[in-house]
């Protein structure tokens, strides 16, 4: 046992911070008198842990989990870059069962933590977009897989730059991403062709929209199709984000200032 | 045939029939009311009311309820008389009291009970006209509603039952002196804001992503909700509050 100890020490040789993702409160509780800074990364903050990171999703991908925390951590200031990190997470089971040594390197942002905090619309409002998109690519419109785009934040230069293909379904009605008769009503309007649009603080402004941004020297991965080059063009031209879902491989992926910025499998959830 | 006679003389008698007429009387115009009451379709009228779902839960409905309401005001009224024609208990002016006091009681709870059903259907009434009103904001306006029928109810119910409803009055005023008075000084840009937010959400004279003028700012509009527009042109976003839309009006440029 204390060779195999011994094998593993040198994951715990001179680490700055540690990172517990979700941790229960009795593993948190063995942190909270050790030396090194300790940083919860979670969906809410249960303990009132002064070292926090609000994870707005819980990413199914243990490798996106991580990069996520260290990203908010370093944003947060919790922790300097190039800082050696010990993450914490549960990769298999509902407990925590593994241990990740990295370290915080500002150049490797993939901007998956920028898309929550640093986008103009409110993260909680890009959160319960995802959801709804992350539902309807589970379960489809009545079976079949459905494609949907949603553009968030900075709707007004969204409208400017995009043009109705019928009349706006939802003209005159408030109402907002998160509500809880919306879901449904979103599924039902997902098969309406155009992209909906929605504004900073989670009000749906316009189904149908036509999106007509310049599509010149956006990068997205080839093979993917005009709804996500429009995605792709149109968060290049205005501060918005955008969020598809394909019809022909079901995945769900965000964009922001023309790049694909995170790709999730509902299925995975 | 004299004994016949020499019986109806007989107080104790007398009350025995005057009690079983009351009895048979007060049964009667319970079935009555309760038929006249179906006829009028008052049961589709409650339906669905807070009210009649609690009636229906203790396994009775409020129709059974102010039947058997108006059969015991005459149950009530037949005892009553009875025990004065027995001459049970001895005084004129107790019972004139009692019998003055005993309808009383019963319109009180008929107010009340009648309060409860429209101040319950109000709120649905109300709720279901709100609902062409898409505000999120508005959903207190059905309690509101519900709350001074509610209100007015139990005040006709205590001033018949002969309680001092004075001391309510004057709170009543005191909340409202409070409210017109500390809302309307301290809120007043918020109240001013809200009630031009209120045309403007109904309305919609401009729309996200109109480019519009107020006053010397000038943009697109990025977000609308109750209590102000946010303008944004190339550098900087306005917050607008939504009584200068009004008062300055809006040039939508085109």
């Amino acid at each position: 046992m204390d060779a195999l100890q011994g094998a593993f020490d040198d994951l715990f040789v001179d680490v700055d911070a540690v990172l517990l993702f979700s941790p229960s409160a009795a593993f948190f509780e063995r942190f909270a008198d050790r030396e090194v800074p300790t940083v919860v990364v979670a969906r809410e903050n249960e303990y009132d842990a002064d070292l926090f990171v609000d994870l707005p999703l819980s990413f199914e991908d243990v490798k996106q989990r991580v990069q996520f925390g260290v990203q908010g951590a370093v944003a947060n200031g919790h922790v300097e870059a190039s800082e050696t990190l010990l993450c914490a997470t549960a990769a298999f089971g509902d407990d925590v069962d593994a241990l990740f040594r990295v370290r915080a390197n500002v150049s490797e942002d993939n901007g998956v933590y920028d898309l929550f905090a640093n986008s103009r619309a409110d993260a909680a409002v890009i959160r319960d977009v995802l959801e709804v998109v992350i539902e309807l690519g589970k379960k489809g419109q009545k079976g079949e897989p459905v494609g949907a785009l949603f553009v968030v934040g900075d709707a007004g230069k969204v409208m400017n730059k995009s043009r109705p293909l019928s009349y706006n379904p939802f003209e005159k009605s408030h109402v907002h991403v998160g509500d809880p008769i919306v879901n449904v009503m979103l599924k039902e309007f997902s098969r309406l062709d155009g992209a909906f649009v929605i504004s900073d603080s989670g009000k749906i402004v316009s189904a149908y929209r036509y999106l007509e941004p310049s599509a010149e020297g956006v990068d997205i991965p080839k093979g993917l199709g005009t709804r996500h080059m429009a995605a792709g063009a149109i968060t290049r031209d205005t501060n918005a984000t955008s969020i598809v879902l394909s019809e022909s491989d079901g995945l769900v992926r965000a964009f922001k200032g023309g790049e694909l910025v995170l790709e999730v499998d509902p299925e995975a959830y | 045939m004299v004994d016949v006679e020499r019986l109806a003389a007989e107080p104790a008698v007398l009350a025995m029939v005057v009690l079983a007429i009351g009895l048979v009387i007060g049964l009667l115009v319970g079935r009555l009311n309760r038929r006249l009451l179906r006829a009028a379709g008052i049961p589709g009228i409650v339906e669905g009311t807070p009210f009649e779902r609690t009636a229906q839960s203790l396994g009775t409905s409020t129709v059974d309820i102010v039947a058997r309401l108006s059969s015991w005001l005459i149950y009530g009224v037949a005892i009553v008389t009875s025990f004065h024609v027995a001459r049970l208990v001895s005084g004129e002016t107790f019972w004139l009291r009692v019998t003055g006091f005993i309808p009383q009681l019963f319109v009180a709870a008929f107010v009340l009970i009648l309060g409860f059903v429209v101040a319950d259907k109000a709120e649905l009434i109300v709720g279901e006209r709100m609902r062409n009103v898409k505000l999120p904001e508005t959903g207190f306006i059905p309690k509101v509603a519900k709350y001074s029928i509610l209100y007015i109810a139990f005040l006709v119910a205590l001033s018949q039952v002969g309680v001092s409803t004075t001391a309510l009055l004057i709170l009543l005023a005191a909340y409202l002196f409070g409210g017109v008075f500390v809302a309307g000084i301290a809120f007043r840009p918020l109240l001013q804001a809200g009630a031009s937010g209120i045309y403007v959400l109904l309305r919609e004279p401009y729309g996200i992503g109109d480019e519009i003028r107020v006053g010397e700012r000038r943009g697109i509009v990025q977000e609308v909700d109750l209590f102000t527009t946010s303008i944004e042109d190339e550098d900087t976003e306005y917050v607008v509050p939504n009584h200068r839309v009004l008062d300055e009006g809006v040039a939508r440029m085109r």
